[in-house]
């Protein structure tokens, strides 16, 4: 690792007078042999591993020290969390389980099918938008996008909202598709977050035998080829359910997506004989809760080769072992741990943070937080050209300006709106491909002018969603360079350019309304170059 | 079923009228034959993600081997619009018919990707980028043309992108713009005045303070905004009572056939639409794949209709990643296949014709033994229509590592 650098305030070994006068004029940080000062290092680990700094965060965070504060946020079960707690009370969504929204989409399907055969009896077409049987699962998919955004506003736990979002991204599911309305929120609770910083194996095993991604890639209905149900109670009159075949949909994105890689070396062959392993793994019917079922009779018991591995067909103990095979192959840890170096490091990382990830993870058999260590303790990580080299995400940009302008989500789903319009509308992602960690997908001049206009309607507090009180951050102020010095050093935490600084001013030079000035100082410092990089 | 022309002009053409159907865009698409001037020449690239069943959208319905293989997916032949006897379109696609009879409609099978990849972001990003095999290319085929084209002016609007982001065909570093609705383009500030002084501090801030994407991508949107200030696009209204299908993909093409008629420079744009990759529960004449293909239907006709004669300087190309199973998988669907099928359509397009060379369903022809075989590169295709509908003059340099032959090109524009 060999990071030579003590992160942590020095201060106590000095204890003169005018150290400490220096001290309370700038803020007690030791520059680091990097050539980083050490507010930048605070800043940089604030925007990377958080949702960006909130007022003040800079300077606690110096206090701690950056490297005891990145192992805090790595231990994330011992911060005290119980503002989040609090507001996450309100979440009716949190408070049902699987099973019971389970039955209640089973229910609202068979209401749904029964107005569509009475709208089809009576030629009446006229069902008011919005309403039905399935408004409830909408709204639920909102729901669950606004639990995402409050809990990367308030959670004291940083680093975890940031890994949910990376796996929730990294092993995809789309919470328009049919019973994925209602699957999505328990995956997200039951699959993805006990599992954000657990090990790499554990999560892969859960998503795979998740109802959520077992219906979005259509394993549940993957049987072996002529493979015959148990005889199911059927009703007079209902015809017998059509032979069904393997699909291969799961299988595929397993291998390129979610462990190998798309240059992981496997052939379609493989891809084929994964898929006759997971023949069987299935979902209950709604109406019994929807849970994972291994279906037997289902399951293709023949032999199989997985790049030159045999499988005997030992029914779902071998799904297992092959999950556990492919967590643990080199290829998979190379992909997933460039993933994670491109979302903390940058969008092309250099091989040696790459490298080190891979190391943790052989060493540790894919400990996510060892992994994550060993990518934070990296040169990379702390190498100069790595700050400010990522543009932020929709998301990370509209909750790092609510963190900085100390904003408070309030009780509707437009905050989520607002991360959806700037186009990152969340589990909304139809491809498997999840969103990409690279900026070249989320900078285009139409997202840019919304991000200008979302920056602006903050300021003003008008921000759908959110609530802001700028005298909470920012004094108004009649002297216009004081502001606007003010805005730097709060909002920016001295990034501003001079050329920034001087575009600045010259808009508010007409402007002499105190609260005008401050509104737009602030409107442009957030949906200016500096606000968009992290 | 196959009428002259002319023929059809004089004796359909007011038939066609009752329809909703301009007959003078009709008579004009009908003889349209001289190649319209560079600067006015237009192409629209739909991009339908998810790979598209080619078999049930131009259905070869006079192949036995075709039914035999979707037991309960085929489009019964009842159903099929028959164009030549041996294909037909899905009857979702009926609004196209009166297109393909005028000639300005054309289909092209077996046309794909010499990569083999069932990767459906693999796939997409070959047809973007135009270098199957290589992952490496940064950037996208419509990108690299507009940079090796000289003949333009690039204005603001040369290439747009209808959607939230902008995609991989039009990345590069030649100016294009994503706009996800001309209504909203712009900061959002009910006065004037003030509207256009914000405007001009953010130009400044990202003009003097970055480089790189982030710089150029502002600067794009800067130059839209005082274009779209003439435009007025909240005071449109299409013509010849044309009617787009309600969504996205509507309204996106509602908006290219204002930016069209706006003569704001547009050269290329681009739409996508999703919902094809139908594994389980395809339906047939009715269901999934109908619905989208209606939706597709219906807003490639109101597009002609409403943009009349101005059709004649326009070519609208439907691409798809990669097609799909020939047999039925065990769920009602199908799975990711080889080669699709892909329309074009406009005044100079060779309408009225299947294009391309056909394997068959044979299983000795098929790809890997169960898939439609490649016979058209889809660079072939593109190249094709940059050249004779555009005038691109270096082909090699849009699409490296390949030499589009003219000798292979499908034939989809007029001689």
């Amino acid at each position: 690792m060999g990071t030579a650098v003590v992160w942590r305030t020095g201060g106590r070994a000095v204890g003169t007078a005018l150290f400490i006068a220096v001290l309370s004029a700038i803020p007690p940080f030791r520059l680091s042999a990097q050539g980083l000062s050490p507010r930048d290092s605070a800043l940089h680990a604030l925007n990377r591993l958080a949702y960006g700094p909130r007022p003040g965060d800079v300077d606690s965070l110096g206090r701690t020290g950056v490297m005891r504060w990145i192992e805090r946020q790595l231990d994330f079960e011992r911060v005290p969390d119980d503002r989040l707690a609090d507001r996450e009370r309100d979440f009716k969504l949190l408070n049902y389980d699987r099973e019971e929204l389970a039955r209640r989409y089973g229910d609202a399907q068979r209401e749904r099918r029964e107005m569509q055969r009475e709208m089809a009896e009576s030629g009446d077409t006229t069902r008011p938008r919005g309403a039905g049987p399935m408004r409830e699962f909408r709204e639920l998919g909102g729901e669950l996008q606004q639990l995402a955004v409050v809990r990367a506003v308030l959670s004291e736990r940083q680093l975890r909202e940031v890994m949910v979002d990376f796996w929730s991204n990294h092993f995809n599911v789309f919470v328009g598709k049919g019973a994925d309305r209602f699957l999505t929120p328990s995956y997200i609770e039951e699959t993805i977050r006990p599992h954000a910083l657990g090990r790499f194996e554990d999560l892969l095993i859960a998503t795979a035998k998740s109802p959520a991604m077992l219906f979005y890639l259509d394993n549940a209905q993957s049987i072996a080829p002529g493979a015959v149900p148990p005889v199911q109670r059927r009703r007079p009159g209902q015809e017998a359910r059509a032979p069904r075949g393997i699909n291969e949909n799961y299988a595929r994105e397993l291998l390129e997506l979610h462990t190998l890689g798309v240059d992981g070396g496997y052939t379609q062959q493989d891809v084929i004989a994964v898929a006759r392993i997971f023949t069987g793994w299935s979902i209950d019917r709604p109406q019994q809760g929807a849970g994972f079922a291994f279906h037997e009779w289902a399951h293709d018991r023949g032999e199989k080769q997985v790049f030159g591995v045999r499988f005997q067909g030992s029914g779902m103990e071998e799904g297992i072992r092959l999950l556990k095979l492919l967590a643990n192959q080199h290829a998979t840890m190379h992909h997933v741990s460039r993933k994670l170096c491109a979302r903390f490091v940058s969008d092309e990382p250099p091989d040696g943070c790459v490298d080190a990830a891979v190391e943790a993870w052989h060493r540790t058999s894919g400990d996510i937080r060892a992994v994550l260590r060993a990518i934070f303790t990296s040169p990379d990580f702390w190498a100069p050209q790595a700050l400010r080299a990522k543009v932020k995400t929709p998301l990370e940009f509209v909750v790092s300006a609510v963190r900085a302008t100390g904003a408070a989500p309030d009780s509707t789903l437009r905050l989520a709106q607002v991360v959806a319009r700037l186009g990152e509308p969340l589990y909304l992602q139809p491809a498997p491909t999840g969103y990409p960690e690279a900026q070249a997908l989320w900078v285009n001049s139409g997202a840019l002018l919304a991000r200008m206009n979302a920056a602006v309607a903050l300021a003003a507090d008008r921000l759908p969603g959110a609530s802001v009180d700028l005298d909470d951050v920012v004094p108004a102020a009649t002297d216009h360079a004081a502001l606007v010095d003010a805005v730097n050093a709060r909002l920016l935490n001295g990034t501003m350019s001079a050329h920034t600084r001087s575009v600045i001013l010259e808009q508010l030079a007409d402007v002499n309304d105190p609260a005008q000035a401050r509104m737009l100082a602030v409107g442009l410092a957030l949906g200016g170059p500096e606000f968009q990089r992290q | 079923m196959t009428i002259s022309r002319r023929g059809f002009v004089k004796s359909g053409g007011l038939a066609l009228f009752s329809l909703g159907l301009d007959p003078l865009f009709l008579e004009r698409a009908a003889y349209a034959l001289r190649r319209p001037a560079p600067s006015s020449a237009v192409l629209v690239c739909l991009f339908q993600r998810g790979a598209v069943d080619g078999l049930n959208m131009i259905v070869p319905h006079g192949e036995p081997l075709y039914y035999r293989e979707r037991p309960r997916i085929a489009i019964p032949a009842q159903d099929v619009v028959d164009l030549d006897g041996h294909f037909g379109l899905h009857p979702s696609l009926t609004p196209l018919k009166s297109l393909w009879d005028n000639k300005s409609l054309a289909a092209i099978h077996a046309v794909g990707s010499p990569d083999a990849t069932r990767s459906h972001f693999d796939a997409q990003d070959y047809m973007e980028t135009g270098t199957p095999g290589v992952k490496s290319t940064s950037d996208g085929w419509v990108n690299r043309y507009c940079r090796h084209d000289q003949e333009h002016a690039d204005t603001a609007f040369r290439a747009v992108a209808f959607g939230p982001q902008l995609p991989r065909i039009l990345a590069g570093t030649a100016p294009a713009l994503a706009i996800d609705d001309l209504q909203a383009f712009g900061l959002r500030v009910p006065q004037e005045a003030a509207r256009d002084k914000l405007t001009r501090a953010f130009e400044q801030l990202y003009e003097g303070a970055e480089t790189g994407l982030l710089a150029s991508s502002s600067q794009e949107g800067f130059a839209a905004i005082e274009v779209l200030k003439r435009v007025n696009p909240a005071q449109y209204q299409p013509a010849n009572a044309a009617a787009y299908p309600q969504g996205r993909f509507g309204r996106s093409l509602l908006q290219i056939a204002q930016l069209i008629k706006a003569d704001v420079g547009l050269e290329i744009a681009f739409a996508d639409l999703g919902g094809w990759d139908t594994h389980v529960n395809q339906g047939s004449s009715d269901g999934q794949l109908a619905a989208r293909l209606r939706e597709l239907g219906l807003g490639l006709a109101a597009f002609a209709q409403d943009l009349g004669e101005r059709m004649r300087s326009v070519v609208v190309l439907t691409m798809s990643e990669f097609g799909r199973t020939i047999a039925e998988n065990g769920n009602s669907g199908t799975d990711h296949g080889h080669a699709t099928a892909m329309l074009a359509l406009g005044g100079p397009v060779n309408g009225g014709k299947v294009l391309g060379r056909w394997p068959g369903l044979d299983p000795a022809s098929r790809f890997e033994g169960r898939d439609v075989a490649v016979t058209t590169d889809f660079r072939d295709l593109f190249g094709e229509i940059l050249a004779r509908h555009l005038g691109a003059g270096d082909l090699a340099t849009v699409f490296p590592g390949f030499t589009p032959n003219p000798q292979r090109f499908p034939g989809a524009i007029r001689g």
